[in-house]
């Protein structure tokens, strides 16, 4: 009677367990979420950094646009500095 | 990126010194898995992919202060999700109780989507069933069904010992089947 009760509780077990294996299993996040919680946290992709690295002219054009930026800054401030200091003189 | 070539303590290493590349490689490693535990525990996926995000970002933030005292770094991150996920249900007790029966049925993998509709009604009822489980219970289910953990791997993450994750997984087991007994659900067998 006993044994007849503990089996019929581990077959109770089984099918559940199978159901619970059924039911609990590993679900594919939906397209582009992967990508999503990626920008979300900050991280640039390995290809992204190596894209980056290796596209020297761009590189080039970026460190070239600042330097120019600066210099035409300086040019315009020196410019300014001779006009408004003249006028002081004067 | 092969497993051959990923060698944990090492980007570990790097990733708490601030390598973000680093940290990029275990995010890809552990993203999918993290996600998984907080859909099922969320039941819902939007919330799933704002959680993890954060899972994730205080991770980042927090990584100098991982030490490996044989704790795997899955553990961590799974204390970590364990924790926002507690936070974001005290939070939504606190709010507008909004029920999150219906759990948004993502494919799930290789898996043929006509075995998913026959299947769904009898999952549905069981899901809802999980989802009134106390929630170290329902940890330990996700855990062992959807992570395929080991009772030691699961005993690392909620630290308790494996005869006590495997004691828990006995109860859990006899309360869900006393559950289905009340509500004369039977589960068909395979």
């Amino acid at each position: 009677m006993t044994t007849r009760r503990s089996d019929s509780h581990a077959e109770d077990f089984n099918r559940l367990e199978t159901h619970l294996a059924g039911t609990l299993k590993r679900v594919a996040p939906p397209n582009g979420i992967v990508q999503r919680l990626r920008e979300r946290i900050t991280l640039p992709t390995r290809a992204t950094i190596t894209l980056r690295l290796h596209d020297w002219k761009t590189l080039f054009f970026v460190f070239g646009g600042v330097m120019s930026g600066m210099l035409l800054l300086v040019t315009i401030a020196r410019a300014l500095y001779y006009f408004v200091g003249r006028r002081h003189t004067l | 990126m092969t497993d051959l070539d990923y060698n944990e303590d090492e980007i570990l290493a790097r990733a708490s010194q601030g390598d973000r590349d680093a940290f990029g490689r275990l995010y890809e490693r552990y993203v999918e898995r993290i996600f998984n535990y907080v859909y099922y525990r969320t039941g819902n996926v939007h919330e799933a992919e704002d959680l993890t995000a954060r899972v994730f970002q205080r991770a980042m933030n927090h990584i100098k202060n991982y030490t490996d005292r044989g704790v795997p770094f899955s553990a961590w991150l799974y204390r970590i999700a364990h924790n926002l996920v507690a936070n974001w249900h005290r939070d939504r007790g606190r709010k507008q109780e909004v029920p999150l029966d219906e759990l948004p049925s993502l494919p799930n993998k290789g898996d043929h989507p006509e075995k998913n509709l026959v299947h769904s009604q009898e999952q549905e009822a069981l899901l809802k069933m999980i989802r009134r489980l106390p929630p170290e219970r329902q940890n330990l289910l996700i855990l062992k069904f959807v992570e395929n953990m080991s009772n030691a791997e699961i005993g690392e993450i909620m630290k308790r010992s494996e005869g006590a994750v495997k004691s828990l997984y006995h109860r859990t087991l006899l309360s869900l089947r006393d559950q289905l007994e009340d509500q004369n659900l039977n589960l068909e067998g395979d």
